[in-house]
This record gives structure tokens, sequence and C-alpha cells, in this order.
């Protein structure tokens, strides 16, 4: 399976997903993407952007200090849920996504860790 | 990159987009023409939070790997074509009375006018990762060199677009005033429940408010004291408004293990430690806070 099809096969599997997207964050390039949302360039920079930002200092370091590396962040504001995964193998590979508050969180997060490295082994 | 992505990045290089790469799973980080290949291989190392070896080559000149972690530079473990690379070499853990050493072989593997590559792989020797070694700022400042490019400088402050159509995306600013619920942290805290383990609020009408064991809130304090400020801009990176209300989770896998809790409302932090899986419980208490 291709990457738009595991991106599509996960929003797909949860309509709460409104975007769904696998970025390089090493060059901050959102590489494909999913989903109802119609999303610009400068949003799809920004999440990647975003991406990046919850994976940094100074809450990184708190993490890596008490309970070793974070590979997964779950950003909630007011009218979005967003979900960031970085791969265990590839660090540079994550997805990235926006969905709705009523999303049932621990399926998704275990849904996108699979599609994730699916893609970063090429399967 | 693996054969899954390679149509794309076939895609975006057909397309003249700023990622090159080059055989052998190698990234071109600057080219012949780059004005300073140094900055180029700094940004890169600083751009590495997690664990990884970093072997960055010059086509038919010195090659060397280094091992980086949390934007520090942890041990050298090759160096090819490199005078004066001993010293750094058997260095299990670098230290600041290696700094100019290892600036030395930076601005070797740098030099002006030649292409330089960069291939990332598992960390090195022994896989060990440790919170010490050289920052990267560190480095860039005894170089004089601004890691920050241009366009990434400080996060853009929200655009006003024109009427988006219903299904367009847009960061629209939601304040904590604006919030129906009205709940403070402490309640939020108190709503999540027994996957909380710990918790401090520092900063608005629940200042000083904690629970769990006395170790966990003090060290949850000490983090708050020492970073709030680093913290509050993290935040704003993420928040459409520096005064729209945010919680995120950290953690490993955030369904399982440990994962760190931050929530910003109101002008107060909410710092916590959720065992096992909160994000269920985490995002019900999310849902009645701006219902």
């Amino acid at each position: 399976m291709g990457v738009a099809d595991s991106l599509g096969a996960v929003v797909k599997a949860f309509p709460q997903a409104r975007l769904v997207a696998f970025a390089d964050l090493s060059s901050r390039m959102i590489l494909s993407s999913s989903g109802p949302l119609s999303a610009t360039q400068e949003y799809l920079d920004r999440l990647c952007d975003q991406a990046r930002a919850s994976f940094d200092d100074p809450l990184f370091s708190l993490s890596v200090e008490a309970f070793g590396e974070p590979h997964s962040a779950v950003v909630m504001v007011p009218d979005a849920v967003r979900v960031f995964l970085r791969s265990d193998t590839e660090p540079a590979d994550a997805l990235c996504c926006i969905c709705d508050h009523g999303i049932d969180l621990p399926a998704f997060v275990t849904k996108l860790r699979d599609t994730l490295e699916g893609i970063t082994h090429g399967g | 990159m693996n054969k899954g992505t390679l149509p794309i990045v076939a895609r975006l290089q057909s397309l003249q987009t700023a990622a090159r790469f080059a055989p052998g799973r190698a990234r071109i980080v600057a080219d012949d023409t780059a004005p300073n290949p140094l900055a180029d291989l700094l940004r890169a190392v600083n751009e590495t939070m997690m664990g990884r070896s970093l072997q960055f080559d010059s086509p038919g000149g010195p090659s060397l790997a280094l091992d980086v972690s949390g934007r520090r530079v942890l041990r050298v473990t090759s160096a090819i074509g490199l005078p004066g690379a001993e010293t750094c070499l058997g260095v299990e853990v670098l230290e600041d009375e290696h700094k100019d050493d290892l600036i030395k072989l930076l601005q070797g593997i740098a030099a002006p006018r030649h292409e330089l590559r960069l291939t990332s792989g598992p960390i090195g020797r022994g896989g060990e990762v440790v919170s010490v070694g050289l920052p990267v700022a560190l480095l860039a400042d005894l170089l004089l060199i601004d890691l920050n490019l241009p366009d990434i400088a400080e996060p853009e402050p929200e655009d006003a677009p024109p009427a988006p159509a219903p299904t367009e995306a847009v960061f629209a600013p939601m304040t904590g005033a604006s919030l129906a619920g009205g709940n403070g942290l402490a309640d939020f805290a108190g709503t999540i429940g027994p996957e909380l383990v710990a918790w401090l609020v520092s900063g608005g009408e629940d200042d000083g408010r904690a629970s769990g064991p006395d170790e966990m809130v003090s060290h949850l304090q000490g983090f708050l004291d020492d970073e709030r400020e680093a913290l509050d801009r993290q935040l704003d990176i993420l928040s459409a408004a520096p005064d729209e209300p945010i919680a995120m989770m950290l953690g490993a896998t955030l369904v399982e293990g440990h994962s760190i809790l931050c929530v910003r409302l109101g002008g107060g932090i909410l710092l916590g430690v959720i065992e096992g899986d909160g994000t269920r419980a985490t995002l019900s208490a999310w849902r009645n806070l701006i219902a």
C-alpha cells in the first residue's frame, strides 16, 4: 500500500479525522495528505512546524529526563485535536493529524502508530 | 526515506523543491555554492532531537560521524581525512574542553565551495544516549552562526484570511475568557481522574494548587521555575493566540507508560504526569472545559 493509500485508510477508519498528513520533519515538508479538510500550503507548513515544536524543548527535555524519548504528542485546542507521531526508527518521518474532539483517541493513536511504521518500512 | 516515499521525493525533486538527495540515502545539506556550509551543518545537527548518528561527507573528501541527541553533540565516532581528530575520537562524551577541537573538525568537513552530504542512522557506540555533550547553540555562538533561518526565526502572528470556505483550514484563536465552561486548571485536573498521578499549577487563579507524591510535584515545580518562559514560547507556537487555551500530552506512546501533560489556561499553567493511557480521560476533560 502506498503512502497516500495508507493515509486514506486512516481517514476512512476515523471519520473524525479531518486531515492526516505524512511529513519529513527534517526538511519541514508535508509529503502527502488525506482528509476532507481543505488546507492551504501555508497551513500545512505551519502544521509541520507545530509538529517540530511539539518535539522540542523544554517539554522534550523534561520527557527525556523523566521517561525517555517521546515519539507521540497530542495538542488540544478549542477547535480541534492535533496528533503528531514520529517514527521510532526514522525520526524525520512523522504523521501530523487534525481531528474533531469526538475522536476515539487511544484507537486513533494506535492506528496511526501502525500506519507510520508501515510507511517508514515501506509496507 | 524508504521505497514507499521515493515516488513522493521524486515528484518533489521534479518540482525543484529545496529538498535534494544523493545516492545512498544521503541528503545534500549544502551544495558547492552554499555561502556557509558550516551553518548548514550546525542547523542539521540542531534539528536532531532524538538520538541519531549523523555522518557528514564531502564527496571525494573527508568524512565525520557524530552521535547527536537533544541538540547536543555527544561524541565523535568516526573521522576520516580530518587531522587532529584523535583528541575527540577517544572521548565517550564530549565536554567543554573539547569544543575547540570539535570546531576544527566541523570546519574541516564543512569547507566552503564543497558539497556536504548527510546520512542519518541509528546512534552509534552502544546505543547509549546521555543528556550531556556539547550544545549546538554553544558551538554556533562560538562560530557566530545564527541557527535560525530567516523564514522560521519566530512564529508568525495569526493571519486574518478573508472569509474562508466552511471546510477551509484556519487556526482560529479562542481566548480563555470566551470559554463557556469557565472551569479552572485545578478542576480540569480533577476531571481527568487517577491517570493524572501528579500535577501542579503555576500562575492564574489556581496558582500553587498541586497533588501527587512530593518528589514528583517538587520536580515539576523546579522545571516550571526554570523553564516557564521557554514553555510559554513553545506553547505559543502551538496556539493560534497567546491566550488561547491549550493542552498538550507528550510521551513515548501516550497509551502506555508515562506521559507529560501541560495545560495553559487563563494565565496559569498546569504541568502533570500521566500514568498509563490518559488520552481518553484528558480529551474528555478537555471537552468539558470547552463545552
